[in-house]
């Protein structure tokens, strides 16, 4: 959990690890003050432990092991044809028990160790590597190795094993089938209400801790409402609850919620995150397209349908792969829309090779947690992806193009509107058209300036046409698809990553950690389909985990891994590796529904149970990675700024369609329909933590900084929804003071004050005020009147004031309520 | 009565609590700046336990250095090279005639050169007042970089990449922190309109939010549109501060039941700094404050004022400054246009070095003037009777000044006629290893685990070049 501000978190080094996996990847948020000392012991004592700490995981996998791989093994390693001196340099052991002439190094001391000397070149007798003296970096490097004492990951069974970087993990858990798991006997005094519970329970116990009991009413129904709409829920739903005495009161909640059309835009939005999306291209193909993509919403739309429609997540997966390729297409061709997963990245100016990376990227991450954009290079350094693996993909994404004019999608109603409309785009077409043909014979007649000039008539058009598209309310709907090239192709290797230095030809495949033995090579035009269902399969072991993961981070704060893109052997253990397998197996069998997921998961205790802390269990389990309670969180941007709407009831909740243009955040729609411009993300939005389309994220950060702060102290629409409030008539006609400030308290708390909070509130509205001096509206930068002579005139304009009206105290303490912690976190 | 005054205890009890948190949590700052005194090889994971705790609170980096502060006034468009800083009396030979490595006629620099100062730097006749100022500058002239196309040579310059990376203020904010928690420690000003590649340049891209820039358009009129959101104009700020009161108090009461939360107490903080940002960030950019000499000094046009705004901003503490400088793309008239681009900056430039090394400044700021490539030597064929010169990816000159810069000297060469750097070469990446050494950092070092991988800002390259130490 990316919980920037919450201190307290990672503080364990000393977790277990539940699979017996060499903690070659210990996560770097754990390193804690715990973590740190492990690491200084393990610095300056000899590392016999297999744990590493990334830093020197790192080290060695980037300085030492290439380094030996290339130089040492050929004659010292378990594959060598001949094994000279009986030294082997490919595992912990090999160098430490050392071959004839003793051990090759001595921990911590480079001056005694026989590796260095030999490798130093200094005495006649002992050289090494016999072809030629090392670098002077290469040396240095292994000096230092040894000074911080020789950490090695590699154990001699991996050794014997070791063919290509990483597949020493082969054993690591994600890589492993899903299997049944059996639900725990626990003795909870009937706490549970759900498996799930066991599973929990089981672990706390463990550390002889106890969940919380659970949390009331309102504060369970605001957590249900927010978790799944985005929204806070009205005075009546959570007075309704309360009076539902009957035991199924908090299920017939959730149904509820589940099938309000709101849950779309909200969990829309989380997989958004994850799909980099963006309205804009960031990079165009400057002269060739537009910035805008004015179909973006399309994707976005289907999206949120799907998640309405309770799409099963495998059809959701093949959709966003493969869409143009299935049955689901051909009957309903907005599913076509679905595509735009795969193009809505960023166009990179047209680089192609960039833009199939992060399609690679964004499927793999996406869908499998697998940084496989990692290999583009060079063979995984973590993780058993090698580098071939990522041109095999690579063959994929390059068989296909994205048609210049995209499929329309919906019905047209040839209206004098539409008419209108094509009548323009076709005008516009034309001259787009003419400027293509122009533009190449321009360029041979050698006139420069009527060249550019072209260029930049052609990107108005396309700008115009873009425009037309995005905002003619009779443009019809098109899909961003891409499709098969007529024949696919293979692409080969690219040495270091370089497109000029081409290898081998990697068969267009599936990846070879997630494949049988005998890999199938794909086919069937690109082979999108067929990666498609690799994916969207019951026998992949990461796809099911990584999206019941995404779900239980966004109902509890962190996921089970806490790195939701990332689940390869860098990432931390799951905290329930039993719970998680338990839960991908139900979502599985479920015929991969969401909500069923959402539902199971809403309806147990630990969802259930009170966000109370506990000092003694703060020190036992800081993180709170058991879930001894429920974690407090900070709203994302999107659900505050809709609450706040909401709250003055000017929220808009009409579905669906292109964005809204405006980038001032000013429109009362919800706030997944604001334009998103990568390249120009506003500063709000940046503040609150807003997701970085030029990337997937699978977690936001939740900082805290004072621009959040001044966003609730100064912003128009805070100050506008206080005026709001106080100007309701259900205010107005309230019969005291009392009754005004409990009316506040329902329409922004969803509850009654305590008398406490009664007394300082009353205070506050009575106290009578001194009005002080405010801040001065000053002229600055903008340019000094001259006069007549050009000097600066001695008399200058007087500076504009823009002080409004002062709020009256009631509006002001509307507003101290909406600053107030409970609008901006869930408990 | 100052509003402020009597809160100063308050807050700084807040400090406190906060701070014996991070002590009972077993993170206090002993730990992590005990982490980086360790050095070698362990600086990453110090960074990465500031993951975890991701602050603008001041670090101490790993090294020693000079250099506290940083001002990079970027001249985009690519200023040419042979008209400013790198003299090639080869192209008055040969103008008007072919030049080997280059399609197209030399074309003559319309400028004089003439030598400047006690370490004799020959500089433009464009730069009369910075040329004053030769010997405490540091001239690097074998520049190069991957693409000239602006926009791409831009991000890079202020990334280390083409694809979307945080920027090298971004960077720097996450290694250092900032000195003064009232203001955004990292500020972007530009008189308009964005520059190419946008927010792109001052974004923090995978580094948390708070470490991303400020991006400030200084030409608008009045303080309170400076940074969104810094002025209410409803509530005078005595009122402000009972309302205030009144949310902690109220927050309090919430509170209670969840036992105090590091979140929740960062949030009162963060309102606290906001409360005090509204004067004091707003104070900063107050030009007003200033006595007649100094703004006559500095010049009272848009880049005086972005550079006085700057010293202000570095005199409070602000960690990084991007001032834009722009308008250098001169491939016609580049005789009156380049003439023009650098008179905006050659009063306000030397007046703002000489401004600093009298406050005691110039050691701890480094100041970097430069753009994002160069130009050809060759006369750009659009020019027709008033001529330019087209862009060159090949060789650029980069000025460094102040900050553990060692002045006075020039650093590389091109060849004879500026078409390429040949000599001690300089990419980008070299001098993002260099800014950050300066700074206190091995660039391998300061990295940031996302998504399994540490990244850098210098990616896998990037060679320090020392001799510029002062």
């Amino acid at each position: 959990m990316k919980n920037l501000n919450a201190k307290t978190q990672r503080g364990s080094g000393a977790e277990k690890n539940d699979f017996n996996v060499p903690a070659v990847g210990t996560a770097p948020w754990r390193l804690g003050v715990l973590a740190f000392k492990f690491l200084l012991l393990t610095t300056f004592s000899s590392a016999v432990a297999a744990d590493l700490t990334p830093s020197q995981s790192e080290f060695f996998e980037s300085k030492i092991r290439p380094l030996l791989a290339d130089n040492c093994y050929k004659c010292h390693s378990a594959q060598s044809e001949k094994v000279k001196g009986g030294l082997l340099l490919d595992s912990r052991d090999g160098i430490l028990n050392g071959g004839d002439s003793g051990p090759a190094i001595v921990p911590g001391d480079p001056e005694k160790s026989l590796l260095i000397k030999a490798v130093r070149y200094t005495d006649s007798d002992l050289q090494m590597p016999k072809k030629a003296k090392l670098a002077d970096d290469q040396i240095a490097a292994l000096e230092q190795w040894v000074r911080m004492g020789a950490p090695d990951p590699r154990t001699a069974a991996a050794s014997a094993a070791q063919k290509s970087p990483g597949s020493s993990k082969t054993n690591h858990w994600a890589w492993q089938p899903v299997k049944p798991v059996a639900v725990p006997a626990v003795a909870d005094n009937g706490w549970s209400q759900s498996p799930i519970d066991h599973f929990i329970f089981a672990k706390l116990a463990e550390k002889n801790l106890k969940p919380n009991p659970l949390a009331d009413k309102r504060t369970l129904i605001r957590r249900a409402t927010f978790d799944l709409i985005g929204l806070p829920p009205t005075p009546e739903e959570v007075q309704a609850f309360v009076n539902d005495a009957s035991p199924d009161a908090f299920a017939k909640v959730v149904d509820r919620l589940l099938a309000s059309p709101q849950y779309g835009e909200r969990w829309g939005r989380h997989w958004l995150d994850v799909a980099r999306y963006s309205d804009t291209k960031g990079q165009p193909r400057r002269f060739f397209e537009d910035n805008i993509n004015p179909f973006a919403w399309t994707y976005r739309d289907y999206v949120i349908r799907s998640f309405n429609e309770d799409k099963p997540y495998n059809v959701f997966i093949m959709e966003q792969i493969a869409a143009d390729r299935l049955s689901t297409a051909k009957k309903n061709p907005t599913n076509l829309a679905a595509l735009g997963f795969l193009t809505v990245g960023d166009h990179f100016m047209g680089m192609q090779n960039d833009v199939l990376n992060d399609r690679i990227d964004v499927v793999c991450k996406g869908f499998l947690g697998l940084t496989v954009t990692c290999a583009r290079c060079h063979d995984h350094k973590f993780d058993p992806i090698p580098q071939k693996d990522y041109y095999s993909l690579r063959g994929i994404f390059d068989s296909c193009v994205e048609p210049k004019l995209k499929p329309v999608v919906g019905t047209v109603l040839v209206t004098p509107e539409y008419e209108a409309y094509r009548n323009e785009r076709e005008k516009l077409g034309q001259e787009e058209a003419n400027l293509t043909t122009e533009l190449p014979k321009l360029r041979k007649s050698g006139d420069k300036e009527a060249f550019k000039q072209a260029q930049r008539t052609l990107q108005r058009v396309e700008h115009n046409i873009a425009m037309l598209e995005l905002t003619n309310a009779a443009a019809p709907m098109r899909a961003m698809t891409l499709e098969d090239t007529m024949r696919g192709h293979d692409s080969p290797v690219f040495i270091r990553g370089e497109a000029g230095n081409r290898g081998e030809l990697a068969p267009r495949r599936f990846l070879q950690v997630l494949s049988p033995a005998n890999r199938q090579v794909y086919t069937n035009g690109s082979g999108r389909l067929e990666l498609a269902f690799a994916i969207a399969n019951k026998n992949n072991p990461l796809t099911a985990r990584v999206m019941v993961n995404r779900i239980w981070e966004h109902h509890f704060g962190a996921g089970f891994v806490p790195t939701p893109d990332d689940f390869g052997t860098m990432s931390e253990p799951p905290s329930h590796p039993e719970l998680l397998d338990w839960l991908a197996m139900n979502f599985m069998t479920n015929g991969w529904s969401l909500k069923k997921i959402h539902r199971e998961i809403m309806l147990s205790s630990v969802y259930q149970q009170a966000s109370a802390s506990n000092p003694r269990y703060t020190e036992i389990d800081p993180g709170n990675r058991l879930l001894w309670r429920a974690n407090t969180r900070r709203l994302e941007f999107e659900a505050l700024r809709d609450s706040l709407l909401a709250i003055g009831g000017t929220l808009e909740t009409n579905l669906y369609g292109p964005p809204i243009p405006n980038r001032a955040l000013d429109s009362n729609r919800r706030t997944i329909y604001n334009f998103v411009d990568r390249a120009n993300i506003a500063d709000v939005l940046v503040n609150f933590d807003f997701a970085d389309p030029a990337m997937v994220t699978g977690q936001r950060y939740q900082t805290t900084v004072p621009q959040q702060a001044l966003f609730l102290m100064n912003n128009p629409l805070v100050i506008n929804l206080a005026k709001r409030l106080v100007a309701m008539k259900d205010f107005k006609d309230a019969d005291d003071d009392e009754a005004k400030l409990k009316f506040l308290y329902d329409q922004i708390y969803q509850r009654q004050p305590q008398p406490m909070e009664l007394q300082l509130g009353l205070e506050f509205v009575n106290a009578t005020q001194l009005l002080g001096e405010g801040t001065n509206m000053v002229l600055i930068v903008g340019e000094p009147k001259l006069n007549a002579k050009g000097k600066v005139a001695k008399r200058q304009p007087a500076p504009k004031s823009t002080r409004a009206v002062p709020l009256t105290a009631w509006q002001e303490y509307a507003q101290a309520l909406l600053q107030g912690n409970e609008t901006s976190f869930v408990n | 009565m100052n509003p402020d005054e009597h809160k100063l205890v308050d807050l700084e009890d807040h400090f406190l609590t906060r701070r014996q948190f991070l002590q009972r949590a077993g993170m206090g700052f002993g730990a992590l700046s005990l982490a980086s005194l360790l050095g070698e090889g362990l600086f990453t994971s110090t960074a990465h336990a500031m993951e975890a705790e991701a602050n603008l609170l001041p670090k101490t980096p790993p090294l020693p250095a000079k250099a506290k502060h940083v001002v990079h006034i970027f001249a985009q468009g690519a200023p040419s090279h042979v008209d400013t800083w790198d003299y090639k009396p080869s192209l008055e030979k040969f103008d008007g005639k072919p030049i080997p490595g280059i399609d197209g006629v030399a074309m003559a620099s319309p400028f004089k050169f003439s030598k400047k100062g006690k370490s004799g730097i020959e500089v433009s006749e464009v730069f009369p007042h910075i040329g004053e100022q030769v010997d405490d500058l540091c001239v690097i002239k074998s520049m190069y970089t991957d693409i000239p196309a602006h926009e791409v040579a831009t991000i890079m310059m202020n990334t280390g990449s083409r694809l979307v990376r945080p920027s090298l203020g971004s960077w720097v904010l996450y290694g250092l922190g900032s000195e003064n928690q009232n203001m955004p420690g990292f500020v972007s000003l530009r008189p308009g309109g964005p520059p190419p590649g946008g927010t792109a340049n001052w974004q923090s891209s995978f580094l948390p939010g708070i470490y991303q820039g400020v991006g400030i358009n200084t030409k608008v009129p009045t303080l309170n549109q400076l940074i969104e959101n810094i002025h209410n104009p409803n509530t005078p700020l005595p009122e402000q501060r009972r309302q205030l009161d009144l949310v902690h108090k109220l927050n309090e009461l919430h509170s209670q039941n969840l036992q105090k939360e590091a979140q929740l107490e960062s949030r009162l903080e963060a309102f606290e700094m906001a409360f005090k940002m509204q004067t004091e960030a707003t104070d900063a950019f107050d030009l007003s404050k200033e006595t007649q000499a100094t703004r006559e000094a500095y010049g009272r046009t848009s880049q005086g004022n972005q550079l006085l705004i700057t010293r202000r901003l570095i005199e409070r503490g602000v960690r990084f400054v991007q001032v834009w400088a722009g308008g250098w793309d001169h491939h016609q008239d580049l005789e009156e246009k380049l003439a023009d681009r650098a008179k905006d900056i050659d009063q306000p430039l030397a007046a703002f070095i000489q401004d600093l090394k009298q406050r005691g400044l110039f050691d701890s700021t480094l100041v970097v003037w430069g753009g994002e490539f160069g130009r050809k030597p060759v006369r750009d064929r659009n020019g027709g009777d008033n001529p330019g010169r087209d862009h060159n990816a090949k060789a650029f000159t980069t000025v460094l000044a102040g900050g553990g810069v060692r002045g006075g000297m020039t650093y590389g060469a091109t060849d004879e006629f500026g078409v390429a750097s040949v000599k001690d070469k300089v990419h980008v990446h070299d001098l993002h290893a260099t800014i950050l050494a300066l700074l206190g950092f091995d660039h391998k070092k300061l990295t940031y685990r996302y998504n399994g991988r540490d990244f850098r800002l210098t990616e896998t390259y990037g060679e320090i070049i020392k001799p510029v130490f002062a």
